[in-house]
C-alpha cells in the first residue's frame, strides 16, 4: 500500500487562536479515514488547508509522494483531489447535468474550442453514467436549486466523483440527509471506493455513519489529533468519550 | 392618432434597445456587483467615437467596427480594470458612486471636447416605410428589432449553450466552487465586461440615428435600462429583456395616448408599482445572482 496523502505537521493560526496545532497524518490508497472531533476542533480548517483553500501556518501536505502545500485548489484539482461541502455548492440555476459536466471540465486551454466545440465538452455520457450511479435520472434536467437538500447533497458528492479523482475530501456528506437517502449515499461511497479504488477523507458527525463506513478514524480536540484507530479502538478510547462529553 | 400597429413596433424597436442595454447591466452586476450607473453614457460615447473616427475619413462600416473595438477597450478593459476592479474592494456602494461620477465625467468631456449641440448619426438599416396589413410601418423600427433580436439571441446561445457560458454562469453562480473546479472566474468577469462593452456600442449604433448623438441622450438611456432591469428583476437576463420590451411599449403609448409631457413619468410609475408590489421583478428572484 502506498499513501496518497501525507500531512505532516500542519498548523494553522487565525490571530492568536490556533484552530489546527500541528496535524500529521497519512491516507493509505483505497481507504476510508474517518474525521471525527466536536465542533470547532478544527477539521474544516485542515480540510481548508489540505485543499489549498487556505495556507497553513507551517507543515507539508503531500499528495501521492508530491509536495502540494500552497497549491491552489484548482490546480489540487488536476492532481485528481475534490471535494464536497459541508454547506451546499451547486450552481442552482445550471441543470444537474450541466453541473457535473462543469464539475468534470479541463477548463484551462484553448479559448476558441470552448467558444465553438460542444457545450459538454463530450461529458454528457460520462455525467449521466454519474446521474445514474447515484439515482437522480429524473432530475438530470432539472435546476440544481430546484432540488431538495438530500438531492443537492447527492450532487455535490457526484460533483466531485467526476473525472475519477484519486483522493476526494467530504465534509460531512450526511448532514441534513434523511435516512433512505442516507443508506444510499453510503452505499454509493463504498461502491465507488471498491470499484475505482478512490480514497477518501471524510468529516462527519453522524457517528453511525462514520463507523460503519470508514476503514479507520481520526478524532480531533482543539486542533489536534487525540486518537487513531479503527471504529471500534476508537468508540471504546477514554480520551475520546472524555472529549464528546465535556470536560 | 396614429396608428397602433406603428407604435407597437417602434416601442418594441426601441424596447429591444433599451433590453441590450438592460441585459448588459444585469451582467455586470451578476458577476461583479457592478451597479453601472454610466451605463446611459456608455451608449451614448460609442456613437462620437464612430462621429470621430467617419470625420478621419473612416466610411461607416469601417468607422462602427472601429467605435465597438473602441468601446471594448475603453468601456470593457479600461472601465473594468481602473475603476471596477480598484473601487470593488471598497464595496458595492463605493463603487456604484464612482460611475455616476464616471457618468458625469463621460457626458461633460463629450460635451467639452465635441459639442453640445445634437449630431445626426446615419442608420445602419434602411430607413422609409413599408406596409404591413395595409398600414405604413417604419421600416427603421423593423432593422432595428430584426438586428437587437438577433443580438439578444446570439448572447442567449453564448451563455446557454456554449461551453463559455456555463463557466461565464458557475462564475456568477457560485465563484467558490467555481475557482475550484479550475473556471478562470476572472477571465470570466473580464468577459461579461467586454460583453457588455459590446452591447452598448450595438445599442449606440442603433438608437443614436433615431435620437440623434447628443451628450445628454445617455441620461434618458441609462434611466430606461434601469428601470427596465429591475422591473424584469435585477438578477435576470430575460427578465431585463421582458422590462426592456415592455417600457419601450409602455412609453411609446403612454406618448401617443396618454400625453407627451407625461411620458417620461410612466416607466417610472411601472418602476415604483413593481418595487412596492413584486421588488424581486417579474422573473427576479430574492437575492440571487446568475447569468
Amino acid at each position: 500500500m502506498t499513501a496518497v496523502l501525507e500531512v505532516t505537521n500542519i498548523k494553522k493560526s487565525f490571530g492568536g487562536i490556533h484552530a489546527v496545532n500541528g496535524v500529521s497524518f497519512d491516507v493509505q490508497e483505497g481507504e476510508i479515514l474517518g474525521l471525527i472531533g466536536p465542533n470547532g476542533c478544527g477539521k474544516s480548517t485542515l480540510f481548508n488547508c489540505i485543499l489549498g483553500q487556505l495556507t497553513p501556518s507551517d507543515g507539508e501536505v503531500k499528495v501521492d509522494g508530491k509536495v502540494v502545500t500552497g497549491m491552489r485548489p484548482s490546480e489540487l484539482n488536476g492532481l485528481g483531489v475534490s471535494r464536497t461541502f459541508q454547506l451546499l455548492q451547486v450552481f442552482p440555476k445550471l441543470s444537474v447535468r450541466e453541473n457535473l459536466i462543469l464539475a468534470g471540465q479541463e477548463h484551462q486551454g484553448n479559448m476558441l474550442s470552448r467558444l465553438l466545440g460542444p457545450s459538454d465538452a463530450g461529458l454528457t455520457a460520462a455525467a449521466d453514467q454519474m446521474i445514474g450511479f447515484f439515482k437522480l435520472d429524473h432530475l438530470a434536467k432539472e435546476p440544481a436549486g430546484g432540488l431538495s437538500y438530500g438531492q443537492q447533497k447527492l450532487l455535490d458528492a457526484a460533483m466531485a466523483f467526476m473525472g475519477g479523482p484519486r483522493l476526494v475530501l467530504l465534509d460531512e456528506p450526511a448532514g441534513g440527509v434523511n435516512l433512505t437517502m442516507l443508506a444510499d449515499l453510503k452505499d454509493r461511497l463504498r461502491a465507488i471506493n471498491q470499484e475505482k479504488r478512490a480514497t477518501f477523507v471524510v468529516i462527519e458527525h453522524n457517528m453511525e455513519f462514520v463507523m460503519s463506513l470508514c476503514t479507520r478514524v481520526m478524532v480531533m480536540a482543539e486542533g489536534k489529533v487525540l486518537a487513531v484507530g479503527s471504529p471500534a479502538e476508537v468508540r471504546a478510547n477514554p480520551a475520546v468519550i472524555e472529549a464528546y462529553l465535556g470536560h | 392618432m396614429s396608428n397602433l400597429l406603428d407604435l407597437l413596433v417602434a416601442g418594441l424597436a426601441t424596447g429591444a434597445i433599451y433590453a441590450i442595454v438592460a441585459v448588459g447591466f444585469t451582467l455586470l452586476w451578476q458577476t461583479s456587483q457592478t451597479i453601472n450607473f454610466a451605463q446611459g453614457e456608455f451608449v451614448m460615447l460609442p456613437a462620437f467615437l464612430m462621429l470621430a473616427a467617419m470625420q478621419a475619413g473612416a466610411p461607416f462600416w469601417l468607422a462602427i467596427l472601429i467605435g465597438i473595438l473602441l468601446s471594448m477597450l475603453l468601456l470593457g478593459l479600461g472601465f473594468k480594470m481602473l475603476l471596477v476592479d480598484p473601487m470593488l474592494r471598497h464595496g458595492v456602494l463605493p463603487l456604484a458612486i464612482a460611475t455616476m461620477a464616471l457618468a458625469i465625467g463621460i457626458k461633460e468631456a463629450v460635451k467639452q471636447f465635441w459639442s453640445a449641440e445634437a449630431s445626426p448619426f446615419p442608420s445602419i438599416v434602411p430607413t422609409g416605410d413599408i406596409s404591413i396589413l395595409g398600414r405604413p410601418v417604419a421600416l427603421q423600427s423593423i432593422g432595428v428589432l430584426a438586428l437587437a433580436i438577433l443580438a439578444v439571441l446570439a448572447l442567449t446561445t453564448l451563455l446557454n449553450r456554449t461551453s463559455i457560458g456555463h463557466q461565464m454562469q458557475a462564475a456568477a453562480q457560485n465563484p467558490t466552487v467555481a475557482k475550484i473546479i479550475g473556471v478562470p472566474v476572472e477571465r470570466m468577469i473580464l468577459f461579461t465586461f467586454l460583453i457588455n462593452a459590446f452591447l452598448v456600442a450595438l445599442a449606440s449604433v442603433l438608437i443614436t440615428p433615431i435620437y440623434l448623438a447628443k451628450f445628454s441622450s445617455g441620461e434618458v438611456l441609462g434611466q430606461a435600462a434601469f428601470i427596465a432591469a429591475i422591473v424584469g428583476g435585477f438578477n435576470q437576463v430575460r427578465g431585463a429583456i421582458a422590462g426592456g420590451l415592455l417600457i419601450g411599449v409602455v412609453d411609446n403609448l403612454a406618448a401617443a395616448y396618454v400625453s407627451t409631457q407625461y411620458r417620461a413619468a410612466v416607466p417610472l410609475i411601472l418602476l415604483i408599482a413593481v418595487i412596492l408590489l413584486r421588488p424581486q421583478g417579474m422573473f427576479g428572484r430574492p437575492e440571487e445572482r446568475t447569468v
